[in-house]
């Protein structure tokens, strides 16, 4: 891949929240276009910082001082406004209620509001909110009132939000944590659909089980540093070093890990997803 | 408790479709200014009454009626009821002069004057005139649109966002403060308790519902941030405001009537019906 | 484990201001020494008949008893000596400047001695590892140990049964272990535990009987293991057994097998008594 398919580059990027110091440290970071990057670690790491620091909110939201920079579809976060970046890089957060704009009585309102604010010709707002309504599964819903959504659809009314902008790279920051079963699978579901259409994510999660469907790469961080980074199939599989940042594997990789520890079984690679395990288990327990 | 705040948040938003919705933002604003300034303009309790009644006459056009008229009774009735006695009596209102009743109370005849009965009536009415006008304007105009409107008035963005967050936000803490009451209520605060204790108890739920509330507003504003708030440029409004034929109807009538009562002011003066008499200057 | 039962749900209809009917006709016992998991959907009814089990919410049908007494008569903080809630959100409650007086909030509300007051705190902060901030402003703790401190704040009460309102709920791994662990050293002290949560590994470690709410109405109740492993009855409520259960029930349908496994370290046990081929 050339460099113009960077979207998103980190180079040499450190940062220290005005009353915390090295939240991020010397982070080296390429986000090519069209992948999913899966960013896992324990609280407190700096995965939600990582997130905020790809649309401008680190540093302009927050102040703080930073080394390196942040290069986003061509653009320096530095040199450039939140409002600018909103465009480039969506952000969706954890909690579901707290991203309504609260100036939208609508469904449909609260996903064009991002569109009014950057001043988009009423037509082409109308054309964007029903084509992101229907990419997260609301469509229906338009003349509801977000309040009234249960968590899975507000936070996929989050996701239309975001989708609506066209952002080159969407950002979700543990988009689940906060659901009930049934919210968790309907955002996966549309974060998956999402990913069948190209488009660029990053997702930090400490639900690793369903990271593995759907990052191609994954990060891990650990005090502010990257401390393991590769293809999703490799850093998910690797239990030992995992447990080091005190991140568990998903549970098929764990159990291989064990049988192989224990019973000698031999593998070349830890299954990390439930259909690798089935397919694994049938052969190694069919007498 | 929790579905509370969810709860008001929905019905203040109930979209109707009845013509007094449909009138646009500007005309039911105009109306509320224009039928306040006639309360204040007459001073006739009677034709003050009328123009309550008409208010909520177009309450019933607009179905919301029942909430308009419960507010109107909870404020003005008792209103009246305490004021009326106290200001017809002689002790009771500077101005007194014309008797225009007497009534007989513990065997003692007492005069009732017609300047502090007029007073007593007249300003609840005038207040329920503002009162329910607004209500009306308020209820049957969405939060959109009051926006779409102000921004027309040219109002700063960032201060209306302030009022539409605020106004959205207070049934939210209302939720707020049921978890937190249920979560130190788990910790054994007693309700029934000194006044020393109940300001310890007031903390206890103040505390944590102040710093909750700032929280959310945090992670709100930087929301919005991320989706392109402070851009500085010109923001496109969800609503359009266009005059619809309802709305030259409305203009007409208001225009008919400024006539019609112009006229009553002029050869009738101020208080056409009850005949009261202004009282300062 | 089967002793005393401390709590009574008979027949426990509940409706928010007559509009929403959250709990239809939920009856259960809890017995002394339990590890109980309620399960299910937001909006089917966990917290809500959680909340039925200290008094915070009375039945509009129905009864409970906390230790043969009567919720509906007997004053919350009487019955908060007895059940201690833990409340998911921490800046729900949070209100002193200081940790030790925070977690001395409850017992000084159960009229206890200074000394008293005083030896549990230490007591209390100890079991959950906050000993060393006894100084603290509790908002310059991070916000796994400002958990903590909530439920330090209710283990100073030492109440008999707890309830925990979505313990892991946003938190990582290192916490869902340390959580565990509380969960197992209190019910060694003899403590009856009752968690609310969407975590089904979590509920797999912890939890040795599960109940599962869904539209206000108890759709199964009984041993983890067996709860977890009625796919069928799962998939109704859509919830997903955790990664391992899945795994056996696939390697059940293939190969005749009957593996009953939730968690890691059984299942490897397991596959080695069955024999498996390296």
């Amino acid at each position: 891949m050339g460099e113009d398919s960077v979207v998103i580059r980190f180079e040499n990027f450190s940062y220290s929240y005005p009353d915390t110091p090295n939240v991020l440290v010397d982070i080296n970071l390429k986000v090519e276009k069209g992948e999913a990057l899966g960013i896992i670690g324990p609280n407190g790491a700096g995965k939600s910082t990582l997130c905020k620091a790809m649309n401008g909110l680190v540093p302009h939201f927050y102040g703080g001082y930073i080394n390196g920079r942040v290069i986003v579809a061509g653009m320096d976060t530095l040199e450039h406004t939140v409002a600018e970046l909103s465009t480039k890089v969506g952000l969706v957060f954890q909690e579901p209620e707290n991203q309504l704009s609260g100036l939208a009585l609508t469904v449909e309102e609260e996903v064009g509001f991002g569109l009014a604010m950057l001043g988009y010709p009423r037509e082409e707002i109308k054309d964007r909110v029903r084509e992101a309504l229907e990419k997260v599964g609301l469509s229906g819903l338009e003349e509801r009132s977000p309040f009234e959504l249960s968590g899975g659809q507000q936070q996929r009314l989050a996701i239309a939000t975001v989708l609506a902008m066209k952002p080159e790279i969407i950002v979700l920051d543990e988009p689940v944590s906060l659901l009930d079963p049934i919210g968790k699978r309907e955002v996966f579901e549309a974060v998956k659909e999402l990913k069948k259409t190209g488009s660029t994510l990053v997702i930090a999660e400490h639900e690793i089980e369903e990271l593995a469907y759907i990052a191609d790469r994954v990060i891990a961080l650990n005090e502010g540093r990257i401390v393991m980074e590769g293809e999703v199939d490799q850093v998910l599989a690797d239990v030992e070093g995992l447990r080091k940042i005190t991140v568990e594997a998903p549970s098929v990789a764990q159990l291989t890990h064990i049988l192989r520890e224990r019973a000698g079984l031999e593998v070349n690679h830890y299954p990390i997803r439930l259909e690798e395990a089935v397919k694994l288990y049938e052969e190694v327990l069919r007498k | 408790m929790s579905t509370l705040g969810s709860r008001l948040l929905r019905t203040t938003i109930i979209g109707k479709d009845t013509p007094i919705h449909k009138l646009d933002p500007r005309t039911k604003f105009l109306y509320f200014f224009w039928i306040s300034l006639l309360g204040y303009i007459f001073y006739d309790f009677v034709l003050t009454f009328i123009f309550l009644v008409v208010n909520l006459l177009l309450a019933v056009v607009g179905k919301v009626v029942r909430r308009i008229l419960l507010t109107i009774l909870v404020i003005i009735v008792p209103w009246i009821a305490i004021a009326a006695p106290i200001l017809s009596l002689p002790l009771g209102f500077p101005w007194n002069e014309t008797i225009i009743y007497r009534i007989n109370l513990f065997g003692m005849e007492l005069p009732v004057y017609q300047e502090g009965l007029g007073w007593a009536i007249t300003w609840p009415l005038r207040i329920a005139v503002t009162i329910s006008a607004a209500l009306l304007f308020m209820l049957t105009t969405k939060l959109g649109e009051i926006i779409a409107l102000f921004f027309k008035l040219r109002l700063p963005f960032r201060a209306l966002y302030m009022i539409a967050a605020a106004l959205q936000f207070i049934p939210l803490l209302a939720d707020e403060v049921g978890t937190i009451y249920q979560a130190q209520l788990s910790r054994g605060l007693k309700t029934k308790a000194s006044i020393v204790r109940r300001v310890f108890n007031f903390l206890a739920l103040g505390i944590p519902l102040t710093l909750s509330a700032i929280s959310k507003v945090q992670i709100r504003a930087i929301a919005l941030e991320s989706r392109g708030f402070s851009a500085p440029v010109e923001k496109t409004l969800m609503y359009e405001l266009r005059f619809k034929s309802v709305d030259y109807v409305f203009f007409a009538a208001i225009i008919f009537f400024t006539g019609v009562l112009a006229y009553i002011y002029i050869t009738m003066g101020y208080s056409p019906i009850v005949r009261l008499r202004y009282l300062f200057g | 484990m089967s002793g005393e039962p401390l709590i009574r749900v008979e027949d426990v209809w509940f409706s928010y201001d007559n509009e929403v009917t959250a709990l239809r006709g939920v009856s259960l016992t809890i017995t002394k020494g339990e590890r109980i998991a309620l399960i299910g959907q937001n909006g089917g009814g966990k917290t809500t008949l959680a909340k039925h089990l200290n008094g915070l919410l009375k039945p509009t049908k129905g009864r409970v008893l906390v230790k043969g007494m009567d919720t509906r008569t007997t004053p919350t903080h009487e019955l908060v000596r007895y059940v201690g809630y833990v409340f998911q959100n921490p800046a729900h409650q949070i209100f002193t400047s200081r940790v030790y007086d925070e977690v001395a909030y409850g017992p000084k509300n159960l009229g206890l001695s200074e000394e008293e007051v005083d030896k549990r705190v230490r007591r209390a902060l100890e079991m959950v590892g906050l000993q060393d901030y006894v100084e603290w402003h509790p908002y310059d703790l991070n916000f796994g140990q400002m958990k903590l401190l909530t439920i330090a704040s209710i283990l100073s009460m030492d109440p008999e049964i707890y309830v925990l309102d979505e313990p892991t709920s946003g938190q990582d791994h290192r916490w869902r272990n340390l959580v565990a662990e509380l969960i197992m050293k209190l019910n060694q002290q003899g403590k009856t535990i009752i968690v609310i949560t969407h975590d089904m590994k979590f509920v797999a470690r912890t939890s040795e009987r599960t109940i599962l709410l869904a539209n206000g109405k108890i759709l199964a109740d009984g041993p983890t293991r067996e709860v977890l492993n009625n796919i069928e009855l799962l998939r109704e409520a859509a919830i997903k057994p955790p990664q391992i259960t899945q795994l056996c029930h696939e390697l059940n349908n293939r190969l005749g097998t009957s593996f009953q496994s939730m968690l890691e370290e059984e299942a490897a046990e397991e596959f080695i008594k069955h024999g498996i081929n390296v």
